[in-house]
């Protein structure tokens, strides 16, 4: 028996990995659906009470700037949308839970709650709101299988923000660069990047779409006879930290730089938004100033037409009384 | 009803139970990493109860839903879990299994055994393997045993615990 279980479970180590997800997608799909089920509905209530929380303060914040000024309010959810990534993002996609991993091998894979049912199928982008989190390896009918940016396999073809450089990013597997970071690699020797510039997939190869965050370059790993420098990331999105994601569901051909503007860029929106308050509040104040001037003028019209029509009557009065007189001599 | 079939429908509960509290208590808990594994509580408890056959063949069972679960390389979790199952099985016959603080230990072992196996077997690199098996797996360990030692308290008398610590 045992030497059974152990030749099964070689079998399945070391036979394509495709068979392995197969099986691994029926098994969920079908003996396990009540375990998945189970925990799904734990892993809801675990995220419901920092979600009331969250809705909590929400409110509360709400209430306390209705009382405000409204120009602020109407700010306050200008900024709201540009932060919420599901307002952003133009193409389709699926809103998924991150389903509990009870082993060691956590962070290369996740395993969500939306499958083939959901319109998830392979090679689907996902996403968190900080960036890039891979794409899914396997779809089963209610639940999918991700590929992280941690696993060996996962490459996205990325360039920097500037354009300046284009490369491929891959996770980091020496044991300098730890589990935890990414590399740049196949950057030419001649174009250097400096630290603390955003990487964004380039939208090459038709998996990820173009303008998603991947990583922000912290320092140079290697550098290889002189024509290429491999430089190291910081991923944007962690997805051992990740509760809820979205899946992109067809996103070919599609940008997504509109989706995660830049801090910069945030910056800019909200000082237009900022402005453009400022800019209707004086023209209210304009239009008030014109109103009241208006007025003023048209009464100072109307006095002088008054004035004008009394004097003329003055006049027409003297003159009918010296007409009699000389008729008389 | 007789007494060993009573004793297997009360197996049969508390492993039942076991498993619920995996899938729905322990996701509520705190880091996945750190808190107590309940299927190898209950995998360890019914090794040491049945034989290195049966014990072997829940340790699969118990690792093919595991890699169904956490799909990284699947038949990893299957191995390590078959290996420690069939250990567990044997431990019984060397070690003296009814003191309570020895099948504590038992399963504090068995799941660093089996972090060391699934690691291993999963292609881990070398620096996370050193981070997992000298900080998470120990932790996890410790906090699994704890259980194990409540569970056992908690239900002495079905599994015929002599609580001579």
């Amino acid at each position: 028996m045992f030497l059974t279980c152990i030749g099964l479970s070689l079998v399945g180590l070391f036979s394509p990995s495709g068979w392995g997800q197969g099986i691994a997608d029926t098994l969920r799909g079908t003996v396990l659906a009540p375990l998945v089920w189970l925990q799904a509905r734990a892993e809801e209530g675990r995220t419901s009470r920092a979600r009331l929380k969250a809705i909590t303060v929400q409110r509360d914040s709400a209430s306390y700037l209705a009382q405000g000024i409204p120009s602020l309010v109407a700010e306050n959810e200008r900024l709201r949308q540009l932060l919420t990534l599901s307002r952003r993002i133009s193409t389709p996609y699926v809103a998924a839970e991150v389903l509990h991993q009870t082993q060691a091998t956590d962070g290369r894979t996740l395993l969500l709650d939306v499958g083939r049912s959901d319109l998830v199928s392979e090679f689907d982008p996902v996403v968190a709101p900080e960036g890039l989190i891979g794409m899914v390896l396997s779809a089963g009918e209610r639940s999918s299988v991700v590929m992280t940016w941690a696993h060996p396999e996962f490459r996205v073809s990325a360039y920097t923000v500037g354009g300046n450089a284009s490369g491929v990013v891959a996770p980091s597997l020496s044991s300098m660069g730890g589990e935890g970071a990414l590399e740049f690699r196949g950057v030419p020797y001649r174009d250097s990047v400096p630290g603390g510039t955003l990487v964004l997939s380039s939208g090459l190869g038709g998996v990820y779409p173009k303008g998603i965050p991947v990583g922000t370059v912290t320092g140079v790993v290697r550098e290889q006879a002189g024509w290429e420098r491999v430089y190291r990331l910081l991923p944007a999105a962690n997805p051992g930290a990740v509760a809820h994601v979205l899946v992109l569901v067809s996103p070919s051909g599609t940008s997504m730089e509109r989706a995660f503007p830049s801090d910069s860029a945030l910056l800019a929106m909200r000082m237009d938004s900022i402005a453009e308050v400022r800019r209707t509040d004086s023209l209210e104040a304009a239009k008030v100033r014109r109103a009241d001037s208006l007025a003023a003028a048209k009464a100072r019209a109307t006095a002088a037409a008054k004035a004008r029509a009394t004097a003329a009557a003055k006049v027409r009065q003297t003159d009918s009384l010296a007409v009699p007189k000389d008729s008389a001599r | 009803m007789s007494v060993s079939r009573a004793n297997r429908i009360q197996l049969v509960l508390v492993m039942a139970l076991l498993v619920v509290l995996h899938f729905y208590l322990r996701p509520r808990l705190w880091s996945a990493r750190v808190s107590p594994d309940f299927l190898l509580i209950a995998l360890v408890f019914f090794a040491m109860r049945a034989g290195p056959g049966a014990g072997a063949l829940a340790g699969f069972v118990v690792g093919v839903v595991n890699d169904a679960l956490t799909p990284a390389a699947f038949g990893a979790g299957a191995l390590a879990h078959t290996v420690v199952g069939y250990l567990a099985a044997w431990g019984r016959a060397i070690f003296f299994a009814d003191n309570l603080l020895v099948n504590a230990a038992f399963v504090a072992v068995a799941l660093w055994v089996r972090d060391l196996l699934l690691l291993l077997a999963s292609g881990t690199s070398r620096g996370r393997l050193l981070v997992e098996l000298t900080l998470n797996s120990p932790l996890q360990a410790l906090s699994t045993a704890v259980f194990a030692l409540l569970v056992l308290a908690a239900f002495r008398e079905w599994f015929a615990i002599r609580l001579d610590v």
